[in-house]
């Protein structure tokens, strides 16, 4: 059956965020019923309730939704990311000042021309062996006398890494020699 | 923490003495380091100051408040954080090229000797490019041959200007302080890189998307920076205006990036003035002007303040739109001239005489025009539309346009025999 609320308790249930019961939740239907029974007196008491506990829900199915869905579903990378970042042995972000940062910037931009340079000259230099190996070869083709007999035998490349490799390839091939040379003391254990 | 403080502070004096040693040529200008007695420092601060710093306090160094109310009476307001003052107070003042550090010395060492070499570079280029102006036609190998070496000559010129300074930390921080002199290639090349990064893509597609390059111009590739301001509030690209606010003519920051001065015709059209009769929508020109002079450095263009007898063929017509028509696209097209020749305004003036219905592409093929720039900020029916109808005159204003409703297709018995097949 339908329960009714005296005012004060109304009042009281609003100051405390009591939700009244169900047949209180809608105004509509309620006051319907009271004017539809002629009972004046319930029906002034239940508007009073439900105008007291139509400022936190009306006909909104909110909760319901939430319940249904048990409460907003987790992300457990986001939840793993939050964790690692503001751990305290996750070290501080680099921060620099205005004038900091531009000393850093002018260090970055000089070491990138510099590698740039680098890379330019050792670019250079190769094509300048290439070139001068290119004249040898074209001047022994034509300037030695022997109707280029010397060089057509130098490009000979049969066998070439076929019955011997060259000793050379055995390590990876660097720029220059060592900068400690011979390791004398090296022995196999 | 105040440890550290204490332990540091000789440490820190004791440093400071030894820059001033080692670096003889400052203009040191602090104020506050007395502990450090260096001749040359004293002579420039006999020089320099004459009154005590309560008499007249700097506003880059003061920090108690007192003289900072002191200050705010005189009508100069502190320089930044109180904090930030404190620690100026004991700073050695020295020029940011000039600091200190081992790592960053060398490497303005570097950065100076690529400049040396850049410059080197520019003048040689300058001089090859005049060697072969000197030459005759034939001497070069024909007219095309010249033509196209001198311009990828100029063109590598302007990219060396650019490379030489490039590097430079002062160049950027000027830059990013907005204090960049626009009349200088690294300063345009830095502005034209920030502005291609983000508000231009915007600009491309704010005017795709609403179709105003097919609609109004066929192609339309920006290169100039505008901005557009209805009674000195920034419109962004697209946005709805009041049209209380756009019953002025708006004023214009046209941001060019390349050297030189160009002669440009400004037009708005709106492209969706509905037409009951056709079922469809007319043009409109809202505003056209020929012979506007702008430059990297002569940024500003006010629309209503163009000269009516040289410039405004059609003067500033507030946007309207009536209600429940769909909204107007007022597009703002920057038309380079060619050759940053002036046309001739009379001429123009007399051939132009009814702003309904004059595209922007027939102005285009006539006076041999080519957009550059592109703005564009729609106008719907508000509340102060009918007002500003009733201003202007407009004809419909009380007019409401509703669409049709489309009629029913009579009520027809399926054919049930068919389905069951």
């Amino acid at each position: 059956m339908r329960t009714t609320f005296s005012p004060i308790l109304a009042s009281l249930a609003n100051v405390f965020r009591i939700p009244l019961s169900q047949t209180v939740t809608r105004p509509a239907a309620t006051a319907a019923l009271g004017r539809f029974n002629g009972n004046s007196n319930s029906n002034s008491t239940t508007n009073a309730a439900a105008g007291s506990s139509s400022s936190t829900r009306q006909f909104s199915t909110t909760s319901a939704m939430l319940k249904r869905h048990r409460g907003p579903t987790i992300d457990r990378r986001i939840t793993m990311i939050r964790y690692f970042l503001h751990h305290p042995l996750t070290p501080r972000p680099l921060r620099f000042s205005r004038t900091r940062f531009l000393r850093h910037w002018t260090i970055h931009r000089a070491w990138h021309l510099y590698r740039a340079q680098q890379r330019r000259a050792h670019q250079v230099e190769l094509e300048r062996q290439w070139h001068a190996m290119r004249a040898a070869c074209e001047e022994l083709r034509t300037g030695a006398g022997d109707g280029g007999k010397l060089f057509r035998k130098s490009m000979i490349k049969t066998g070439v890494f076929r019955d011997l490799f060259p000793i050379e390839y055995a390590r990876l091939q660097t720029e220059g020699p060592p900068a400690e040379g011979w390791n004398h003391e090296w022995r196999r254990r | 923490m105040a440890h550290c403080e204490r332990a540091s502070k000789p440490l820190l004096q004791c440093l400071q003495k030894t820059y001033t040693k080692g670096l003889p040529g400052l203009q040191l200008q602090s104020t506050r380091a007395f502990q450090t007695t260096a001749l040359a420092r004293e002579e420039v601060q006999t020089e320099i100051k004459s009154q005590p710093f309560h008499k007249a306090p700097d506003p880059a160094l003061v920090s108690s408040p007192r003289l900072e109310r002191k200050l705010l009476r005189q009508g100069v307001s502190p320089i930044g954080s109180r904090r930030r003052r404190v620690a100026l107070q004991d700073s050695l003042n020295i020029p940011f090229e000039q600091l200190p550090y081992q790592c960053f010395q060398e490497a303005r060492k570097v950065l100076l000797a690529d400049r040396e070499e850049k410059l080197r570079d520019i003048t040689s280029m300058r001089e090859k490019i005049s060697r072969l102006e000197a030459l005759t036609t034939e001497q070069a190998g024909g007219e095309q041959v010249k033509k196209s070496k001198l311009r990828a000559m100029e063109l590598h010129l302007e990219h060396l200007k650019i490379q030489a300074d490039i590097n430079d930390p002062l160049v950027k921080k000027k830059f990013e302080d907005g204090q960049g002199d626009m009349s200088k290639p690294i300063y345009r090349y830095l502005a034209d890189r920030k502005w291609r990064e983000y508000r231009r893509k915007i600009l491309v597609q704010r005017i795709t998307q609403m179709k105003v390059v097919p609609d109004v111009v066929p192609h339309c590739d920006p290169i100039l920076d505008t901005k557009l301001y209805f009674a000195r509030r920034q419109i962004q690209p697209g946005e709805f205006v009041d049209s209380k606010a756009s019953f002025e003519a708006p004023k214009l920051d046209v941001q060019m990036f390349e050297g030189g001065e160009k002669l440009v015709t400004i037009a708005v059209v709106d492209p969706d003035v509905p037409n009951v009769e056709k079922d469809g929508f007319d043009f409109n020109m809202h505003y056209m002007a020929v012979n506007v002079p702008i430059s990297a450095i002569n940024t500003k263009v006010d629309l209503a303040q163009l000269s009516t007898e040289s410039q405004v063929i059609f003067p500033w017509a507030p946007p309207v739109a009536q209600k429940g028509s769909p909204y107007h696209r007022l597009s703002l097209i920057i038309f380079e001239q060619r050759d940053s020749q002036p046309l001739d305004f009379a001429a123009i003036k007399a051939q132009e005489t009814t702003r309904e219905n004059l595209l922007a592409r027939t102005l285009e093929t006539r006076y041999k025009l080519k957009p550059i720039g592109a703005f564009l900020f729609r106008t719907q029916w508000d509340d102060s539309m009918y007002e500003v109808m009733k201003t202007i005159g407009y004809p419909d204003a009380e007019i409401e346009l509703r669409r049709k409703r489309d009629e029913k297709l009579p009520y027809k018995r399926r054919n049930t025999a068919r389905m069951r097949g």
